[in-house]
């Protein structure tokens, strides 16, 4: 595709399913999600690329999607939250979120939640100092971070069968 | 944190199946994480048109000008308003607290001749999509002539100024009050020594996640305006909005979903509210408005920024015999609903007994976005001036801060203690809270070492701070005497349900702090149901009772109280219905497992839903008995309560640069009895981590050339990452009220009160040798830098 | 806010892309991983009149080594220099100062070309290249060029870079065998208050190729040129160092802006300079990070 013009088709598969679109080229992804698809979990919180509150999975990469293009999305494969839970059943790592009291507003979750799942792949668990590493791209206002650091902890954990080393407070 | 359930005063007795005092998982949680909640944005209506608004960008300037003709010819622009046409369609908006003795300051949606701060609204556009509103605004001429502005606060009380609102007001003075008992003067005269120093507190953004955002529409045929706001307060709005538009409240329904964050930030209607519900009436077409970050620096209320002018005074054994206080807040440039922060004048003596005291406040106007209600709300600002002027005073006197704070604090025989204000402290243990903290950091063993560099090149201080956190209101008669427009109760509706369930409708909305579950517990507990059973319908004017609204940590003290009321009273009906189908007498039931049964033969019983269903259907009750089973009750606490604690931070200072680490900071708390020891966890952690913030980079500034704020952006404004912060401990206390229901304490608020104070004091105990003294937050490197410079220098 | 509008083109090839910088006369803007272009966008700081995406365009996200000098595509996101072995082993520094970069989310996405074009005075990447010496391949409608990085960066967020000219490679030389990075921030993974990197190679005790890169202390990412010389060639004792430290922070002209003062600025450059190269000097075994 090379053309030019101020609305573009693009496609996209979106929590598993296919879809076929026309865009505002200057819409950026998180727009995209919430106005045009409907999938309002993924929030809005800057539109500077600071905050985190429109994190998202894109090609199993977590990124803002306020300094995403919709139309950068043709042909991505692309994860939100509304896709995490399995069914009428939270998924483990949002039991684990629940579990933890890592949410008070909410309005972050969605952004932290994103950036978890992708640490799966890391294969192990990782320690408390570099979960905060890895989610100082999302800001939340209200827990104090402490119960979604934990909430972390315990879900890799759980996913890599291994308990979380527990590391006594200084 | 590890509580124990205990019970306070009325808890039921059946105490193996309490509810109150676990740690049940939230009720809020399950739409959260799965992207299901339903904040403002995420209301879309039919044919909805969306709003932006033109902001004047200069502290102080006159509107000679405005032309919006290429702005209206743009394709997809509907309606351009300014401030001529909004003056004629609204009244100006209402204030909910006003500062006492203060005059009003009339404000309206839109400014039309002048405006006062930078962020102020001039024009509103509406379009079909927000990205067309926004290029709309650039199509929109308005000239200023700017005019001399002033952003300082003792600069604004210089004869030169300029007068802000010379229409009511002769200075930028908008009132002063004052409080006092005994004789501070002459005691200060007597004293053995007297310490004094002005502490400057930092603007500061409450900076919620989800900034402000309306959705309206309004149909004219039925006069309804039918208004989604991210508010703490759907009530409040509701009044204001009426009172504005000119419409009967009985037109305006206001609903509140989800709200994400607030703060003390979304207390009242604002400006763009009035604006959004303005078009959408004109237009007979639903309009929205979603403040984004930009404009949320502006245009949303900021917090604190005050100056305390602190003097302790004492004897030689280092008992207080007098403190006076002159503080004074900035409002900015106009008033909001509610103004700038009240509380130091309650607990400015916090946790001593020190019996001859003053605290005058002050409120200026300066061309600044207006300062409104922030977590804390006067209490965190005053604590930092007390709690950093005490420590040196003690070094003074060659005390340890910490026998300092020992020898002046109230015991808890003194309590309830009333205040040089005029508060009444209940029961409380405040000298058990400092010696956990002093105990937890070895602060004994610390204080008689000396201060030499580790092997790093670190110098290693601690610093103690001790508060007391006014949460709840006194009563309505205490509002009423400072013409506030709310009152101190809180209220609630239960409703059975045919499907065996209970219904609760609260006016509190939901923003984090966890409500739905904590009145879920209380109504499950009181009233024998499941919790799982209890569905809470939160911020809904239409559906809940009239209440006050979610702020100054007052929500489950009076809350409590409704939901006890009403609970008991469907309570008493479920046992009547019961006794006439079981034949037997009140007395000699129980209710269990969902289902009323005799206590003698578990075995005969009737289940809720069925009691539930004879109660609707009016079959099956008793005579004389009412159909339905539903109790609505309003309840205002006796008195407000006090939480109380110690902080103790632990730091590492380089002193080459001023930088430092926390190694440890360390939270003693009291909140009273816990509903839920989860949810208490939250808010004191969260809580501390705003006020951390705050104490160690949050700052909003303006250029004192230019008068516009210089780092009004996501990415210039320093609130804590993850990383930023450190650990905490949290330790506590649990001494139930007597003045509450259940022996509950407020607990939303207290975690922002100590951290500045413990963090300035322990910079300051580590740099002792250098001669260190810092009166002014936030405690960066380059301040202590320059602190140590200045020691040295001295 | 929402960006103002913008005709888009997702080119295929270089050829392509640089043929759309020419038929733009300089207004259109290549988009890369848009982690600095499109907050200005969306704040309406920036309004180019098109937008080349030139994710697609193969080719430009290639690692390669030519003999000592190691070539990163334009589009070789941060994310690869996190993990990449090659970078890990050849350019160290860059492997080390990436975790300074952005955050998870921005690293995912942002690219060596996008950076080093924004020209963040206080940028990592910036700091990176122009203190291992790098060297900037460009081409345009004009023909293609090579720009040193020391030439590249002409003031604040400005470049030498021609409105429709492109990055399309940077070529790293020989890294020197030991390296030490600081940076001080205001918060995690903020733009740097004052960063510092110092690389040089030690034989038989005497220490040379000593560069000493600043970062946020200036317009630009600046070379400590006058502290270099001093110590180039001594064994690098406290005297050496000291004196170094002092000129590093007089040949500086640091902003005062929200996050610092210049006269902070000035102090921490000389006590980073000294401690960066105090840890130089005790890492001849091995590359140690600096203790901040």
């Amino acid at each position: 595709m090379t053309a030019s013009t101020n609305r573009v088709e693009i496609s996209l598969e979106i929590n598993g399913r296919t879809i076929t679109q026309s865009v505002p080229v200057r819409m950026h992804a998180a727009d995209f999600l919430r106005q045009t698809l409907g999938l309002t979990g993924t929030h809005i919180g800057c539109e500077q690329g600071v905050c985190g509150m429109c994190t998202i999975s894109v090609d199993d990469r977590v990124v803002k999607s306020c300094l995403l293009l919709a139309v950068q999305l043709d042909g991505a494969r692309v994860r939100t939250v509304e896709a995490l839970s399995d069914g009428d059943r939270l998924s483990l790592l949002q039991e684990a979120f629940k579990r933890h009291h890592a949410l008070q507003c909410g309005f972050c979750t969605p952004g932290f939640l994103a950036v978890a799942k992708s640490l799966e792949a890391w294969g192990r668990v990782l320690t408390r100092a570099e979960i905060r590493d890895e989610i100082s791209g999302v800001l939340c206002r209200c827990t104090g971070y402490e119960g979604i650091v934990r909430a972390i902890e315990d879900y890799l954990g759980a996913v890599h069968g291994m308990s979380a080393q527990t590391e006594v407070p200084a | 944190m590890n509580f124990q359930v205990t019970a306070g005063v009325d808890m039921p007795a059946d105490t193996d199946r309490a509810i109150i005092g676990r740690s049940v998982p939230r009720k809020e949680d399950d739409r959260l994480l799965r992207g299901g909640g339903l904040f403002a944005d995420d209301v879309t209506l039919a044919h909805q048109l969306e709003m932006a608004v033109a902001r004047c960008p200069f502290p102080h300037a006159r509107i000679l000008r405005v032309d919006t003709t290429a702005a209206e010819a743009l394709p997809g622009v509907v309606q351009v308003l300014d401030g001529r046409r909004v003056a004629e369609l609204s009244e100006p908006l209402t204030v909910l607290r006003p500062v006492p003795g203060a005059p009003s300051l009339p404000y309206y949606a839109l400014a039309r001749d002048r405006a006062t701060h930078e962020g102020q609204p001039v024009v509103s556009v509406v379009a079909v999509t927000r990205a067309i509103a926004e290029d709309a605004l650039e199509l929109i001429e308005i000239e200023y002539e700017p005019i001399p502005h002033v952003t300082d606060m003792t600069a604004t009380l210089e004869p030169d100024a300029p007068v802000l609102h010379p229409d009511v007001l002769e200075s930028n003075l908008m009132a002063s009050n004052v409080d006092r008992a005994g004789e501070p003067e002459a005691q200060r005269d007597a004293a053995h020594a007297v310490l004094a120093d002005r502490f400057v507190v930092n603007r500061v953004a409450p900076l919620p996640m989800e900034t402000r955002g309306i959705v309206v529409s309004w149909r004219s045929g039925a006069r309804a305006l039918d208004v989604r706001s991210s508010t703490q307060v759907p009530h409040l709005v509701r009044k204001q909005l009426a009172e504005s538009l000119r419409l009967d409240e009985s037109s305006i329904r206001v609903v509140a979903s989800d709200v994400g964050g607030a703060y003390g930030l979304k207390l009242g209607a604002f400006p763009e509210d009035i604006l959004a519900c303005l078009h959408a009436m004109l237009l007979e077409r639903p309009v929205k408005w979603i403040e984004d970050r930009m404009e949320y620096f502006r245009a949303s209320t900021h917090g604190r920024e005050a100056f305390h002018d602190m003097m302790i005074a004492a004897d030689k054994d280092g008992r207080i015999t007098s403190i006076m206080n002159e503080y004074t807040t900035d409002i900015g440039g106009w008033n909001s609903p509610f103004g700038s922060s009240q509380l130091s004048s309650v607990t400015f003596t916090g946790p001593y007994r020190v019996a001859d005291a003053q605290v005058k406040r002050n409120v200026v106007l300066t061309n600044k976005t207006p300062v409104g209600a922030y977590r804390g709300y006067g209490q965190p600002e005053v604590n930092f001036a007390r709690e950093v002027l005490l420590d040196r005073l003690a070094r003074r006197l060659n005390k340890s801060p910490l026998e300092m704070r020992r020898l002046n604090m109230l015991r808890p025989e003194d309590l309830p203690w009333t205040t040089p204000s005029r508060a009444i402290y209940d029961n409380g243990d405040y000298l058990r809270t400092l010696e956990m903290a002093a105990t937890a950091v070895d602060y004994e063993r610390h204080w008689a070492a000396s201060r030499k560099p580790r092997g790093d090149g670190r110098i290693v201080g601690i610093g103690l701070s001790s508060f007391v956190e006014r949460t709840g209101y006194a009563s309505a008669r205490f509002l009423a005497n400072r013409g506030s427009q709310f009152g101190a109760h809180e209220s609630v509706t239960l409703r059975v349900n045919r499907s065996g369930g209970v219904d609760l409708y609260t006016g509190v909305s939901t923003f984090g702090q966890g409500s739905e579950t904590a009145f879920a517990q209380i109504c499950a507990q009181v009233l024998g149901i499941d919790y799982d059973f209890v569905r809470v319908h939160a911020g809904d004017t239409g559906a809940s009772p009239l209440n006050t609204g979610a702020f100054a940590s007052r929500t489950l003290i009076a809350a409590a109280g409704a939901l006890k009321e009403a609970a008991e009273a469907i309570r008493d009906k479920v046992l009547v219905i019961a006794a006439m189908a079981l034949e037997a007498e009140t007395d000699a039931l129980e209710i269990r497992d969902m289902a009323v049964c005799l206590k003698a033969d578990q075995g005969r019983s009737i289940s809720f839903k069925d009691i539930f269903n004879r109660a609707i259907t009016g079959q099956g009750i008793p005579e004389g008995i009412a159909p339905g089973l539903e109790a609505t009750a309003h309840f205002e606490p006796r008195s407000a309560s006090f939480s109380f604690g110690t902080a103790a931070a632990v730091v590492a200072v380089d002193p080459a640069t001023g930088d430092f680490e926390i190694e440890r900071f360390v939270m003693v708390h009291d909140c009273g009895v816990p509903v839920n020891p989860l949810l208490v966890e939250g808010q004191v952690r969260g809580a501390l981590v705003q006020g951390l913030g705050a104490a160690l980079d949050e700052e909003l500034r303006y250029d004192p050339e230019t008068g516009q704020l210089m780092n009004g952006s996501m990415m210039d404004y320093f609130a804590p990452m993850a990383s930023d912060v450190p650990p905490i401990e949290l330790l506590h206390t649990e001494v139930p009220s007597d003045v509450t229901p259940f022996g509950v304490r407020g607990v939303g608020e207290v975690g922002t009160i100590p951290p500045a104070a413990a963090l300035t004091n322990a910079v300051c105990d580590a740099l002792v040798d250098f001669g260190v003294e810092i009166s002014q937050m936030p405690l960066t490197p380059e301040r202590i830098w320059r602190a140590i410079r200045a020691g040295a220098a001295s | 806010m929402k960006a103002s509008d913008f005709i888009y083109h997702r080119p295929g090839s270089v050829d392509e892309a640089i043929a759309l910088l020419g038929d733009y006369g300089g207004s259109a803007r290549i988009l890369a991983g848009g982690q600095s272009l499109m907050p200005m966008m969306n704040l309406r700081l920036w309004r180019p009149s098109a937008l080349i995406d030139i994710g697609r365009v193969s080719g430009l996200d290639q690692i390669e080594e030519r003999g000592d000098v190691t070539v990163l595509g334009a589009l070789v996101r941060y994310h690869t220099i996190e993990h990449d072995p090659l970078i890990a082993r050849r350019l160290p520094l860059l492997a080390h100062m990436i975790r300074y970069v952005g955050d998870r989310q921005v690293r995912n996405r942002g690219s060596v070309g996008g950076s080093l074009v924004q020209a963040d005075p206080t940028g990592e990447m910036p700091l990176a290249a122009l203190t291992l010496g790098a060297v900037a391949h460009v081409r345009g409608p004009n023909g293609a060029r090579q720009i040193p990085l020391e030439e590249f960066f002409l003031g604040s967020y400005a470049t030498a870079l021609e409105n429709e000219e492109m990055l399309l490679e940077v070529h790293y030389p020989r890294h020197p065998d030991h390296f030490i990075f600081a940076e001080v921030n205001r918060r995690h993974n903020d733009f740097a208050v004052v960063s510092v990197a110092v690389l040089g190679d030690c034989s038989d005790g005497i220490w040379r190729n000593l560069r000493i890169g600043l970062g946020g202390v200036d317009e630009t990412p600046v070379l400590a040129r006058a502290a270099m010389d001093l110590v180039e060639g001594t064994a690098l004792d406290c005297a050496d160092i000291a004196k170094a430290a002092a000129g590093a922070a007089a040949e500086i002209s640091p902003p005062s802006d929200i996050r610092a003062s210049d006269e902070y600025r000035r102090h921490l450059t000389e006590i980073h300079v000294g401690r960066a190269l105090r840890a130089l000097a005790d890492c001849t075994t091995e590359n140690k990070e600096a203790l901040l």
